[in-house]
């Protein structure tokens, strides 16, 4: 990963090594140029050294030649030395054009000094005549010598006129490769700087967009930042933030949404004891009455009416009482009796009930007054209305892990979206003259219970009845059965 | 905007730097150019000069050139220095000079003179520089020379009267005109001319000498086609004087009559002759000369050939005639 602090590095280092790497350029170039200017200086310096020196020579020559004192022969010793030194520079300059002038330059510089020694001589022997003639030559080879180191001068300047002159151009090319290298290095630094500070600050401004995004809570946008130092990580502990939360909030929605439905079933619950405890405005006053005129009707002698007093005080009474807990079958079938009874009573001839009854499956469970509503519906549908009565029959039959119940009328039926509204628990409007409770909270309390979809399903067809089939498991009920017997 | 200004930057910076490689590449690639100072690969054998006093003439242009051939191929440096135009003092100082370089050798235009004769017979022999004369010759009890490497000027003389005699017949009345030097050389071509013309008593001729300035050339040719205004022959002796002759004769006739002969080793000898104003002209073989003598210098200076041939290695001479140019 490329930190922030490595990429101010990376910068500082790439200008610090652009800017090393000209400036030891151009001090080498510069050196170089230095050490040319010095070599062609040293050239013309040694040449006129020579000449210098022969001159020097001769003039010591004709003192000494003039005074022969101790004091003027040193000096012409000495400055026989110094063109000895000079010739000895010279020797260095020596290169394939001028090599012939230079040995002759310094053959010249030897005869002048063997001239000087052999004048010396004569001086010595006393031949003044002979020295007089070897100072003169002395002095014609230093004319000699300087006319020479004027003209290898001018070779000098005409064999290197091409490079001086190239060097001249050169210093001038060198400024505008100055003013050429400024410019580039400004551009470059400023393309450099710009790259640079918007790969710092492009993530964090996609950074701060982000964060905006999330205060105005928009979870679902993704955090993308594509660089790669500490922003990016920031951006990536950013989304997984987000991711989080984003997680929580659903889990918080969904739990939201299950205690939307547990509150709904308790509505419900409590829709049902309201109407039970409407219905118990008067109970045991009405209790009380239908038990007296039981009984009067007993002791004047009609007993089929007081057995069906006695019918209706039952079935009021479990009405009332069993409504939130879960009955056996057998209770309900119990119920379910006490009802057909009365209803028998209304309509006499017009009602037929058959039952049908697998007595080893009256020990489920399942909610109080199922049944008996059901009953009453078919009754509401398929006998009221009917001249000549109908048929409803009542099975219960074991079918393996469940036990099916089967309520069967001979009706005109009802349509296929009527069964669909009853199935989704939709409202719809029933017929007034139940006894309380509806179909649409029987499909829900029973769907509840068992926690299962598929309890309830009607068949039906027009004009040939109804049948509504119930299958509650068997399980579920046996344990709820213990319990309900241990509260008694 | 973001985009467009890196791509501008960009675009920028790479012309920027385009024009910086190049300006880059001026001043670093003259560099390369330095100072030929290559330093001597390996010393020449011999050092050698060839010191005349015409430099500019055609003549000794083809006797340098040969030299400088010779010298090449025999892995020797040379250099050809002297004077122009004929300057005794210049050139006297270039054989000192020479002498005191001390070079290995020194091939010179011989110069009848004291001064040279000096040079030559003392300073360079006390240095024990050998001296070749070339073209012009110094007799050698007076130079010390090693040899002579060029025409037999005796010889060309003898020719050049020959060929006189053959155009003009028996009799006729001959100027010759000499500089009044008198150098060793004009000796020996006129000795040549008067040992064949000495013969016919018909022929009368004229020796005159004049100094080498045009004025002077044109004030004794002038005397003399006076004092012979039937003269039918003219040789100039020293090449030098044929132009300022000619010139003079023109003006006062027509050239055309005139038998006029020269010799080649003037400035304007070849063009004298092609416009026909000579009539015959001895041509020496200076190419030859140049190479014979470096030859011979090597060959004395790597002990080969030792002593040389005193009297001198001769070159081969051609008459050119008029009637010979297309």
């Amino acid at each position: 990963m490329n930190s922030i602090q490595k990429k101010i590095w990376i910068l500082a280092g790439v200008v610090l090594s652009i800017m090393a790497a000209i400036w030891i350029t151009l001090t080498y170039y510069n050196q170089k140029t230095m050490d040319q200017y010095n070599e062609i200086l040293q050239r013309y310096l040694s040449m006129n050294e020579v000449t210098n020196a022969s001159q020097q020579t001769v003039t010591s020559l004709y003192n000494y030649l003039l005074a022969p004192t101790e004091v003027n022969l040193t000096q012409l010793d000495t400055s026989k030395v110094r063109l000895r030194k000079a010739r000895i520079a010279v020797l260095d300059l020596r290169s394939e054009e001028s090599d012939f002038a230079l040995t002759n330059y310094m053959n010249l510089i030897d005869s002048l000094i063997e001239t000087t020694d052999r004048s010396l001589m004569f001086q010595s022997e006393k031949e003044s005549e002979d020295s007089d003639k070897a100072f003169s030559e002395a002095t014609r080879i230093s004319k000699y010598i300087s006319e020479t180191t004027l003209t290898l001068l001018d070779n000098d300047l005409k064999t290197y006129d091409r490079f001086y002159r190239d060097m001249i151009d050169q210093s001038s090319e060198l400024k505008k490769l100055g003013i050429w290298l400024m410019l580039t290095i400004t551009f470059m630094l400023l393309l450099f700087t710009y790259l640079f500070s918007s790969s710092i600050t492009r993530p964090i401004l996609k950074l701060t967009q982000a964060a905006r995004e999330l205060s105005r809570g928009r979870f679902d946008l993704q955090v993308e930042v594509t660089s790669n130092d500490e922003i990016s990580f920031l951006a990536k502990m950013f989304d997984r933030m987000r991711i989080n939360i984003n997680n929580l909030i659903s889990e918080i929605q969904q739990k939201a949404q299950l205690e939307n439905e547990l509150q709904q079933n308790k509505l419900l619950l409590r829709e049902s004891q309201l109407r039970s405890l409407q219905s118990q405005i008067n109970p045991h006053f009405l209790f009380n009455t239908l038990d007296m005129l039981s009984k009067k009707a007993y002791l004047e002698g009609s007993e089929e009416t007081s057995d069906l007093l006695a019918s209706v005080a039952g079935l009021l009474r479990y009405n009332l009482k069993r409504l939130d807990r879960p009955m056996t079958l057998k209770e309900e079938v119990r119920v379910l009796g006490q009802y057909i009874e009365i209803q028998k009573a209304r309509f006499t001839d017009r009602l037929q009930f058959n039952m049908d009854i697998d007595e080893s499956c009256l020990s489920i469970q399942l909610p109080g007054l199922t049944l008996q509503p059901i009953v009453e519906n078919a009754v509401i549908h398929a006998v009221e209305p009917r001249e000549d009565g109908g048929t409803i029959s009542f099975r219960v039959f074991d079918s393996g892990e469940r036990v099916t119940i089967e309520i069967a009328d001979d009706g005109p039926g009802m349509s296929e979206t009527k069964i669909r509204q009853i199935l989704r628990e939709d409202n719809f409007e029933t017929e007034s003259h139940s006894t309380g409770i509806g179909f649409n909270n029987v499909v829900k309390r029973l769907r509840i219970f068992c926690g299962l979809e598929d309890v309830i399903d009607i068949k039906s067809e027009s004009g040939n009845g109804t049948i509504v089939i119930l299958t509650i498991p068997k399980t579920k009920g046996n344990v709820k059965d213990d319990e309900a017997l241990d509260r008694g | 905007m973001r985009k467009s200004i890196v791509v501008i930057l960009g675009i920028i910076c790479v012309i920027l730097i385009y024009f910086t490689l190049v300006s880059a590449g001026k001043v670093f690639r003259s560099e390369g150019q330095l100072p030929p100072r290559t330093p001597v690969s390996e010393q020449p054998k011999y050092r050698l000069v060839l010191i005349t006093q015409e430099l500019d003439t055609p003549f000794w242009i083809k006797v340098s050139h040969g030299a400088m051939e010779e010298a090449e191929k025999a892995g020797a440096s040379m250099e050809v220095w002297g004077s122009y135009g004929k300057n005794e003092e210049d050139f006297l100082k270039k054989i000192e000079i020479a002498i005191d370089s001390k070079v290995d050798g020194i091939i010179v235009q011989g110069l009848d003179s004291d001064a040279f004769k000096n040079l030559t017979k003392i300073k360079a022999a006390f240095n024990g520089i050998p001296i070749i004369t070339v073209a012009n010759d110094v007799p050698m009890v007076d130079s010390l020379r090693r040899t002579y490497v060029g025409s037999d000027q005796y010889l060309a003389g003898q020719m050049i009267a020959n060929q006189l005699l053959a155009d003009m017949g028996d009799s006729g009345k001959v100027i010759l005109l000499g500089d009044s030097r008198n150098e060793y050389f004009q000796q020996q071509r006129l000795k040549g001319i008067d040992d064949i013309l000495k013969n016919h008593p018909n022929i009368f001729t004229r020796y005159a000498e004049t100094a080498d300035t045009k004025e002077q050339v044109i004030a004794t040719t002038q005397n003399l086609m006076n004092e012979l205004p039937t003269v039918d022959a003219f040789i100039a002796v020293n090449a030098n004087l044929a132009g300022a002759m000619i010139q003079e004769i023109g003006r006062r006739a027509r050239v055309g009559p005139y038998f006029i002969y020269s010799f080649d080793d003037s400035q304007d000898a070849m063009s004298l002759l092609e416009s026909g104003n000579l009539d015959g002209m001895i041509e020496q073989s200076p190419y030859d000369m140049g190479r014979i003598s470096v030859d011979r210098m090597i060959q004395w200076l790597s002990g080969k050939t030792v002593p040389l041939n005193t009297e001198g290695y001769l070159t081969d001479i051609r008459m050119l005639r008029k009637a010979n140019q297309p």
